[in-house]
Formats: C-alpha cells, structure tokens, sequence
C-alpha cells in the first residue's frame, strides 16, 4: 500500500490534539465527544492494519522511510506480528480510556484530553519504530503527557507518584541512551534496527549494553526489584491513566526486551538468563503476595500486574515458541483483563469516593450488571478457561516447562495467587451483607459504563475461545526472533515447521488437559 | 582575502552603539523606545550582511580579524540573540525602572567585542574584545541602580572578571614568552615542533583556559554566577547566560582544535578539562535542586550546561559544539522570556511559590515555558534532547563512556528541578494570585520564536545542522 497508513495512525492523535488546542475551555462535551471521535477513527483506521497485515511474510510490513535528519537518524516505520498487536491493543483501549473518563475528569478538561491524544502517538510511535533513534524519542517523548496526567489529574500523592515515575524511567533509559551510542558507533554510524541485528558484538561489549538496556526495560515492565514506582502510580493517577498504564505502557518493557535486548545481545542474553529468571520469579511470587495483602483495590490490581508480567517476562526469556508466543498473547490479554479491573474499580470509585476494600461489602445486590462485568473481568485475569487469559498462561507456562520444569511449577504459582487475591477481593467487595449505608445509594452501571465494558468482555471471549487469528500472525515473528536468538532453535524449528500450525490449532484442548492434570498433581 | 569590507559587520555594530548613545541624550523619555527600534534595525543590517559574506572569506589587519565561516555563523547567532534580548528589554526597562538608553548602546557594545573575540585567531585581539565586553558587562550587570542585588551583582562581577582578565593576560605573556607570537596556531605549532618544553608553556595554557573557565562558568570558577544571575536585570541575565558563554567556547574551540591534533601528549590537560567538565556537570545540577528562585535555578543550570558542552569539547567534534550551544540560545532565552512574562510594574515573580497555578491561569505563557524546560531538561522531541543526543554520541565515540554516564546523570538530576517548575506551575494549587502585565507583544514575539527555534531543531534540524557542518569545515588547522 502506498497510502502512508501507518503513520496516519500514529500522527493523527496528535493532529487531533494540536486541533483541541483551539477549542474553547468551557465547551467541555465538544472536547470530549472530539477526543472520543479521534481515538475511535483512529482505532477504525487501525483496524485496517489489522487486515492488511501478511501473515505469511516474514519480513516486517508497511514499511515507511524517509531521511529526516540524516546521519543515520531516519524515519523507519513498520509493523510486525509483534507491533501489530500491540498497536491495535493501544488504539482499541483508547477510546475506552476517554470515554472511562467522561464524567470523572471535571477540571482542566481541555488538557486532560489533549494529554491523552499526544500520549496515544507516543505509544503508537515506540511500537512501530524500527530506527533506534527514532524509538528513543517516542519513548522518552511519552513520558511527558504521562508526566502530567498522573501528576494533575492524579490523587493526593500525585506529585511524589509522579515525579517518582519519570525519575525511574528516566534513569533506565539515559543509560539506555549510552547504550545506544555505543551502538552507533559500533554500527558506523547506522540505527537501522536491521543493521543492528547483523552487528556481531564482543561479548564483553554485549554485556555491559544488554545491561543497560534490560534495565531500562525492567524499570518499564516492572521487574523486581524495580518495580517500586508502580504501584504509586496506578494508585494516584486517574482511571483512564491507569487503564493505558497498565494495559500499554507496562507491555512497553516487555517489547523492549522482544525487540531490542533479546536479539541484539543474544550472548549476553545466555549468560544472564539465570539472573533473569529468579528476577521473575520473586516478581511473581511477590507481586501476588503483596497483592494479598493490599487495602486499596488500585493497589491490589497494581501488584497484580507486577505478578502478572513476571509470568510473561518468565515466558520470554524461555525463549521457545510456545513460551514467546504465549508472553505475547499474554501481553495482550493482561491488556484486556487488567485494563478492564482497573475500568470497574474506577467505576467503583466514582460511586463511593473510596477505594479501601473494607468500606465495601455486598455491592453485587446494587449492582447486579456490574457484578457480572467484574466476575468476568476478573475470571479472566485468573486464567479461567474459555476467557483470554487462559489461552495466554497456558502456553506460556507450557513453553517454560519445555526449558525448566522447575521454573514452570514455581510459574503457576501466578495463577494460583491470582484466584486468591482476586476471588477473596472479589468476595469481601461484592458479596456478604451490605456494610456501609453509602452502597444502599449506588446506582448500576449506566450506559455509557456498559459501551465501554461490552467491547472488552466480547474481546476477551473472542480470544479466550478462538485464538487461531492472533497466534497466527505472530508465528513469524517468533520464529525470526528465535532465530536470531538462538541457534540451535532454528534448527527445531525447520524440522517442526510443517506440523507446527496443526500442532497449535488441534493439540489445543490436550494442552488443556495437561493443565488441569499438572494442577491435580500439585 | 585581505579586504576593508571584513570590517563592515563590526563597524555597523559600533556605529549604532555611538549613534544610540549619542540619541539618548536628545530624546525624550516616552520615547526611549524609539531607540530599541533603532538598534534592532542594525542588528537585522548585520546580521544581513554576515549572511552575504558568509562564502566570501574576507579578513583584515594580516588575518588578526578573519571573517571565516565559523565566524559569521556566530556573528549571526549572537545578533539573534542580541536582538531577543533588546525585545526583551523594551517593555522590561520602564517596568522595571531601568529606562536608560544606554542599555542597548551597552548590548551593542558588548555584541562588538563578541565579534572581536569570536573573528579573531590572534589571543591579543581576543583579549581586547574580551575587555570590550566585560566592561559593558558590568555596567549592564548594575543597570538597576537602586537595586542593592544589582549594585552587588555588578561589583562582583568586576571584581572576579578582572581576575580573570588578569590570570588570562598572565598566562598570554607567558605564552608569548615560549612561541614569540599570539597567534594560536602558531602557538600551537610551537607545543608541537620543540621536543623539550619549557614548563612555561602549559602554565600559560592552564592560565588562558582559567581565563575562560570563568567566562564560560565552569567549576571551579562559577561562584560569581548565582549571583550576578540573580541580581542582573532579568533580560541582561538571559544574555549573559548565552552570549559571554558561548564566546568563551568558541575560543576555546580555536584553540582546541588544532592543539588536539599536535599534541599527543596532552593528557594532563584532557584530564583536567575531563576532571572539569564532570564536575562541573555535577554541581551545578546538584546545587540547583535546593535553589528556589528562579533565576537562581537558571543560573545553575547554566553552569550545569557548560558542562556538557566541555564534554563537546573532549569529544573533538565541533559541530555537535555549535549546535548545543545554538539549541542553549533557544532554549535558555526562552526561559527567561518566559521569567520575564510573569512581572508587572515594579515586581518581579522569581520565587517558586509564586508560579504555583500559573499553567493554567495563563495557559501560553505555562505551556511555551514548560517547553523550554523540557528542552533544557533534554526530553525529545526539542532542541535540548538533540544537542545532548549529538554531542554524549560523538563523546562515545571517542570513547569517553564514563564521562557520559556522568554526563546523563547529571542530567537525570537535571531533569528533577527542571520538572519541579512544572509541577509548581500546573500541579500545585496558588497560595497567592498574581497578576501580570500582558501587554507586551515584544516579549511574546520572543517566545514564539524561540519556541519555533527549540522546536525547529529539535524536529528537523537538516538545514541548520548543514549549515553548521560548513561552519566547522574553516576550523581545520593550518597545518
């Protein structure tokens, strides 16, 4: 297509903020139903991505160039079966964003809008950029609206959130950055991510530059012990904030780690493989202890998250098909299900002005719609199968397995902590008798809450119960990061390659079984 | 080429300053204005003409004033700059009690020893311009008068510029004394041809660079800053925290340049300007944190930026070094026009405090100075991200790894104050209101240029940077 597709998607929120810039501030709804018309043509536009998208070819697709500065600083934009999804999870959420928060954002509604736009083509733009460059500024460039959203919008300890979030992210990618030059100057001169991958790096050189990078991207995803910056943020900043937090941004590091530090230091990546995945671990097992414990429903789903992407951080660096396949399916349906708890403890919130677990109780009586939405969002993340992230955990834990069985049993510990934390909150929120007057005076989901909701909950169905689409446009990419990854893989590769979609499709229900047989023997 | 128009630019500089002088005088006071105006008008000539000498190559005097690439370039740099700061003063001066024609008579005059400094290979003839400017500069720096701050300010630039002036002419006799001339490259030539040197020569050397270490507000040598910046009328501020600075690097750069290529063993003096540059990174970043004013916190950072562009110097690439410094003038005036904006008759707004709730009580004033602060800051996509980008690349590149990673420290410490203004202006609820003078499109001329440049270089800076790789190419040395 010569149509430039690609970058209208990720420039066209912008232009539609630089438009709101000259709408007057009073005019709240005009500002409103704007933003909400320019993230759902953008989705619209976006969906064309999604069909245009070759899953047959291996190379990436879309491609756009241009010199811009020059000096090796270009313009190079793309997609692959990994940006794809990735960007159709950022422009599908957005419009829910805006329209989450409707009526909870009242003051200073002109920037909160614009804010959220300029942030959509930083998300975009990290995803589809293939020039280093051109990836550094997207992805310190979004920091800014992040910056403002949490710290103006944001609860009461929004300011320290705040600065405490650019400062961490901050941190990782100047060192990043250095990084990066002494790629550059590796490279002669070159931040073509192609050129790069080609590159053979001293391994004393790769070590120090796959630590800079994995650090930068731990900060992001959050790996322990990193990951103290998170649950401030997702507890001060608002809903919406928190939704694209969790949803997108914390996928960010885990696409840095695909795209960047895995196949540009393959050999560091071996040396630090044991490091990393202890890391993961303690992240999940700590992450979903924490998250027991939490008082705060925010916080609780915050931690959840760092839980959460341990098990796909785990995945990735098992560095087997099943394993990437599944971290990125993961990746996509953690979007869906955390974005869409983070959505319901919002609408909670705007209802009681309180986020405490212990002022709630017996809410589902009042209700009853609600109740449904959250059982389902909140099944979802546990893993219950037929939803999405079922399908997402148990390739991912059966890719671990492949590499480590040990790794693979001390994984599900995930899922297990999940149903704790999430079905005890579940059970102290909703059910049980009615504590608090104040829940006797809530009204049910109104119908803009319900048009939010139903897109997700179609979604995360459609994904738990056919994921042959999506796993099948990501297949490639997978097999070309193994490839550069790991040597030896690429010869399993080739020798599974022709039964390997009939292997995904009809051994599906099996590895269900396995599942449910390897949690009957624990 | 030897040619009499070389000496045009410099003349029409000189020219107006007279001229201004002589018309304030006979001017009434309501319409001093006339004589911003004036000034401007010769700016916009100069600048003009640089632009039409810019492939001539004429010099005068034997090549002691040399107008090469790199010098026009930083003629028309420094007329910009100049021509803001004139902006800037015209509405700040009646306000502010400083309504004296001899402000732009003094830019001017100031501008023309920067010329001299900057057209000029010879370290006498720069010498001279360096007095030419550091006595405007005092003058300028005590504009206030019955401003104790401003009295203190310009006494203590005095006091310690004339040190300065005196370690540098010190360390020039000395040079003198070992090669017998003031040229620089034959200076340098000297460093490299004679096998056994004689322990004059780099004392000279250190001298001369302790002489611009202190123009150029470098630590050790950066105690005058915080409060001459502080105490300086606002607008003169913003010049001083560019133009002097950016002179001082570009006679460095004269001198580096070809003293890179001829000494090898010149470790001792890398490693100081090494031990330099890093220190100078760090303390200004950290002292700037615990600053509440303004000007202050600007000041500061000022210094923090001659550190990175020491780094530019270390990493001998002189076109990364022009760039930084022509994305600071951006960025920096910008700032301070910004600073600027938030005043009325008779009161500045420099404390901290008083920006609380200003983002969104005058939302272009908030969102241009955020900008500039991001860009200072170093966050893409704006000037500063790009002039920190090139010169930490090329410092890489000549492997000074560590003293990048200082580098982006520093600058992560950077980013803590810079986003505390912010965070003043848009996120913090007023305790006081404040009112502004808005009437001033001078000023908001300034911002909206300043911000056309940060964005202009920090997007697409192609042609800028084309233009700056031709500037660079008249720095080959002689030999």
């Amino acid at each position: 297509m010569d149509f430039p597709i690609l970058s209208l998607i990720t420039f066209f929120p912008l232009a539609g903020a630089i438009f709101l810039i000259f709408i007057h501030r009073d005019r709240k709804n005009l500002l409103r139903s704007l933003a909400f018309g320019v993230t759902l043509i953008n989705f619209i536009f976006s969906l064309i991505l999604y069909f245009h998208f070759n899953p047959q070819a291996s190379e990436i697709q879309l491609v756009e160039k241009g010199a811009w500065i020059g000096y090796g600083l270009k313009y190079h934009i793309g997609i692959d079966g990994l940006s794809l999804f990735l960007v159709l999870l950022t422009t599908f959420l957005m419009p829910i964003a805006i329209l989450s928060s409707w009526s909870s954002i009242q003051n200073k509604v002109k920037e909160y809008f614009i804010f959220m736009l300029i942030l959509e083509t930083g998300i975009i733009g990290v995803f589809v950029s293939f020039n280093l460059f051109l990836f550094y500024v997207f992805w310190e460039a979004m920091l800014i609206p992040m910056y403002f959203l949490i710290g103006t919008w944001g609860g009461r300890r929004r300011i320290y959130a705040t600065l405490k979030f650019v400062l961490f992210t901050m941190f990782g990618s100047l060192l990043m950055l250095v990084a990066i030059f002494v790629l550059y100057s590796l490279s002669n001169n070159s931040f073509n991510l192609f050129d790069l991958y080609k590159l053979s790096i001293p391994p004393n050189i790769q070590i120090w530059l796959f630590l800079a990078f994995a650090i930068s991207f731990a900060i992001k995803v959050p790996l322990f012990p990193f990951h103290t910056w998170l649950p401030d943020a997702h507890v001060e900043a608002p809903t919406a904030v928190s939704v694209i937090l969790a949803a997108v941004l914390l996928k960010m590091g885990a696409y840095g780690f695909l795209r960047f530090a895995l196949p540009l230091f393959p050999d560091a990546v071996k040396r630090f493989l044991p490091l990393l995945f202890v890391l993961c671990l303690i992240s999940i097992i700590y992450g979903g202890l924490m998250a027991l414990i939490q008082k705060d429903i925010k916080s609780l789903v915050a931690y959840s998250s760092v839980s959460h992407m341990g098990l796909i951080m785990l995945a990735i660096f098992s560095l087997n098909t099943e394993a990437v396949e599944g971290a990125i399916y993961q990746m996509l349906s953690h979007g869906l299900s955390t974005g869409a708890l983070f959505l319901i403890v919002g609408i909670l919130y705007e209802r009681a002005h309180t986020r405490l677990i212990k002022d709630f109780g017996g809410v589902s009586s009042q209700m009853p719609v609600f109740s449904a939405f959250f059982l389902i969002c909140m099944l979802s993340s546990v893993g219950l199968p037929g939803l999405t992230g079922f399908i997402g955990e148990i390739l991912c834990i059966f890719g671990i397995f492949k590499t480590n069985k040990l790794l693979a049993i001390l994984g599900i510990s995930t899922v297990v902590l999940a149903a704790a934390y999430l079905l005890w909150a579940f059970q102290r929120i909703m059910q049980g008798p009615i504590k608090n007057e104040k829940i006797l005076s809530f009204k049910d989901v109104n119908k803009r809450e319900i048009a939010y909701l139903v897109p997700i909950i179609i979604m995360m169905f459609w994904m738990g119960i056919y994921p042959t689409p999506f796993l099948k446009r990501m297949d490639n990419y997978v097999n070309e990061l193994l490839n550069k990854v790991n040597k030896e893989e690429r010869i399993l590769i080739r020798t599974e390659k022709d039964n390997k979609l009939l292997f995904k499709i009809e051994n599906l229900p099996n590895k269900e079984k396995n599942k449910e047989k390897e949690e009957e023997t624990r | 080429m030897n040619n009499i128009f070389a000496l045009l630019p410099l003349l029409i500089i000189v020219f107006s300053s007279l001229l201004i002088l002589i018309l304030e005088v006979f001017l009434k006071k309501e319409n001093k204005n006339y004589l911003g105006f004036l000034s401007l008008f010769f700016l916009i000539i100069c600048a003009i003409t640089c632009v039409k000498f810019w492939d001539k190559g004429f010099s005068y005097f034997n090549g002691s004033l040399l107008l090469d690439k790199l010098s026009l370039f930083f003629f028309f740099i420094f007329a910009i700059a100049i021509s803001f700061v004139v902006l800037l003063c015209m509405k700040y001066i009646s306000l502010q009690d400083v309504n004296h024609g001899e402000l732009y008579s003094l830019l001017l005059l100031a501008l023309s020893g920067m010329m001299i400094m900057v057209s000029s290979s010879d370290l006498l003839v720069i010498f001279l311009g360096l007095e030419v400017l550091s006595i405007s500069s005092y003058a300028l720096a005590g504009l206030k008068r019955k401003d104790k701050k401003s009295s203190e300010a310009a006494i203590k630039y005095f006091l310690l510029g004339s040190f300065a002036s005196a370690f540098f002419v010190y360390g020039l006799a000395l040079l003198y004394g070992v090669s017998r001339s003031t040229n620089i490259s034959s200076i340098i030539n000297t460093f490299k041809s004679s096998s056994d040197l004689s322990l004059m020569a780099p004392i000279g050397l250190g001298l001369v660079i302790i002489g611009f270490g202190f123009k150029i507000a470098v630590v050790p040598f950066h105690m005058w800053t915080p409060d001459v910046y502080e105490g300086a009328p606002t607008p003169i501020t913003a010049f001083f925290s560019v133009g002097p600075k950016a002179v001082g690097f570009v006679v460095l750069l004269r001198i580096f340049s070809p003293y890179w290529k001829a000494a090898l063993e010149s470790q001792t003096i890398f490693l100081l300007i090494w031990i330099i540059s890093a220190l100078t990174m760090l303390v200004g970043n950290l002292i700037a944190l615990r600053q509440t004013n303004l000007k202050r916190i600007l000041a500061y950072s000022s210094i923090a930026h001659a550190g990175y562009i020491m780094v530019a110097i270390l990493s001998k690439d002189n076109s990364s070094l022009l760039f930084y410094l022509t994305a600071y003038l951006f960025m920096n005036i910008g700032a301070f026009a910004a600073v600027i904006a938030l005043s009325k008759k008779g009161t500045e707004y420099l404390e901290l405090e008083d920006y609380a709730g200003v983002g969104f009580k005058y939302p272009w004033i908030g969102a241009t100075f955020s900008i500039f602060l991001f860009s200072l800051a170093g966050f893409p996509p704006t000037a500063g991200f790009l002039a920190k980008f090139y010169v930490f690349s090329a410092a890489v590149k000549e492997g000074l790894v560590l003293l990048v990673i200082i580098g982006v420290l520093a600058s992560l410490i950077s980013v803590f104050y810079y986003l505390r203004i912010i965070v003043y202006m848009y996120m913090k609820e007023p305790s006081r209101e404040i009112t502004i003078n808005l009437e001033n499109p001078a000023l908001f001329l300034v911002l909206f240029l300043c911000l056309y440049g940060v964005l202009q270089l920090g997007i697409f800076p192609g042609n800028v940077l084309l233009v700056i790789r031709e500037a660079v190419t008249s720095l080959v040395p002689l030999f």
